[in-house]
């Protein structure tokens, strides 16, 4: 009788160990069968305190603008290389030519900057003027040492610009104060402030895709026109140095 | 040439107004917006050499002006010319008080004339392609600049008829005085 009690006592199920065995190998059964994903939630968990900080970020954020230079320069050559198989204008040139700004009449009625850069420096009318940001006007002008720029805010700066969220060219009129205005010949354009505004690909003056500015204001429509204030992203006010730009235009 | 020019004061002054027109400096100015430089010679000029002087000169000042800045449409002359006949009928008073405060109105009045007369050409220069409505905001153009005008006249041009008198009877020319 005492032996037949022993053995029923000693059955494998009996035992804790044997379960505890047991549990292992389900739960290494379940997460094979899940590929790990338990694991890596219960690691998403314990190594959050120790995930990258800012400077990590900073690195990131770096070999992102890395990347988007390296893309740039391939868009660039791809762009050159479809221009000219199209016959269309070139929309970079590396002829630029770095000049300080010694007179400079951003108020009022005359709204102009002088360069210390003229005709001997082969600065010729017509050229383009970058400032940081954008696009500041057009070399008017050149005497032997300086060439004067007509700002896109003078009353007489005209130019073709084009609004690249609604794909749709327009005029960009200086009118004597900061903000020039820009004319869309249509009553339903769909144009929003913030939206931004560069150079058209149909201009006749100036090369395509040249950073203009944004959209500050829309104002109200009349006739078949809209029409909107537009803040410049090139400041002439504080701008001490400029870029000329010997862009050929295909007339 | 050093003596020409402590002769002339007038034509050296008159040398610098371009220049200082170019300058812009931006310290003196409100909103960006300058005084209007050219009015500060004209009126001491003209109140001593006539009217017909003053025309001439406002016509001088106007040319030079126009070719210095870029606007090939517009033209600063009517104004100066204007300015320069209204100026030359104008008499030198005796209070100096008063005279004083004549400088800075005749001058405001003198540059709201040559703003409206330059802002009347930029308005009927757009107006058919009726874009003209866009630029009836740049008034405040002229205003500040009438402000500033009016607000350093009775300074630099009581100083300038001043200097033009002194030369003018050290080389015994006599000027006109009510």
């Amino acid at each position: 009788m005492l032996d037949i009690r022993r053995i029923s006592s000693s059955r494998w199920w009996h035992k804790k160990k044997n379960w505890i065995i047991f549990g292992i190998l389900l739960f290494l059964a379940f997460a094979r069968i899940s590929k790990g994903s338990i694991y890596k939630d219960f690691y998403y968990f314990v190594s959050r305190p120790f995930w990258p900080g800012q400077f990590q970020n900073e690195i990131i954020l770096e070999s992102i603008d890395q990347e988007y230079l390296i893309k740039l320069n391939l868009l660039k050559k791809d762009n050159i290389r479809l221009r000219e198989l199209l016959y269309l204008q070139e929309s970079t040139n590396n002829n630029a030519i770095t000049a300080a700004v010694i007179s400079r009449k951003t108020g009022g009625w005359w709204r102009q900057i002088i360069l210390n850069k003229g005709s001997k420096d082969g600065v010729q009318i017509g050229s383009i003027v970058m400032g940081p940001g954008g696009l500041l006007g057009r070399v008017n002008n050149t005497s032997l040492f300086t060439s004067s720029v007509k700002l896109l805010t003078s009353p007489e700066s005209k130019i073709g610009v084009w609004v690249d969220r609604i794909e749709m060219s327009g005029l960009l009129i200086g009118s004597g104060d900061d903000y020039p205005n820009l004319i869309l010949y249509s009553k339903d354009a769909d144009i929003k402030v913030g939206d931004f505004v560069s150079s058209s690909p149909a201009s006749t003056l100036l090369p395509p895709n040249l950073p203009i500015g944004i959209v500050k204001s829309i104002d109200k429509q009349f006739k078949a026109e809209t029409t909107a204030k537009i803040l410049l992203l090139a400041k002439p006010q504080v701008i001490d140095w400029v870029q000329i730009l010997k862009v050929k235009i295909n007339e | 040439m050093n003596k020409f020019f402590t002769k002339n004061f007038s034509i050296t002054f008159f040398i610098f107004i371009p220049i200082i027109f170019l300058w812009h400096p931006s310290w003196l100015g409100l909103f960006g917006i300058q005084p209007y430089w050219p009015l500060f010679w004209l009126l001491p000029w003209s109140m001593i050499n006539g009217s017909i002087n003053g025309l001439i000169f406002g016509f001088f000042l106007g040319l030079i002006l126009d070719s210095v800045s870029l606007e090939s449409n517009f033209t600063q002359i009517p104004g100066l010319v204007l300015c320069g006949f209204w100026f030359g009928r104008i008499r030198i008073h005796v209070d100096i008080l008063v005279e004083h405060f004549r400088y800075g109105l005749v001058c405001s009045l003198g540059s709201f004339l040559c703003g409206s007369l330059y802002f009347l050409q930029i308005l009927s220069k757009n107006f058919s392609d009726s874009a003209f409505l866009l630029f009836i905001p740049s008034f405040q153009n002229i205003l500040a600049e009438v402000f500033l005008t009016g607000l350093f006249a009775p300074l630099i041009c009581s100083q300038l008829l001043r200097i033009f008198k002194l030369s003018r009877e050290k080389h015994g020319n006599k000027f006109r005085k009510e």
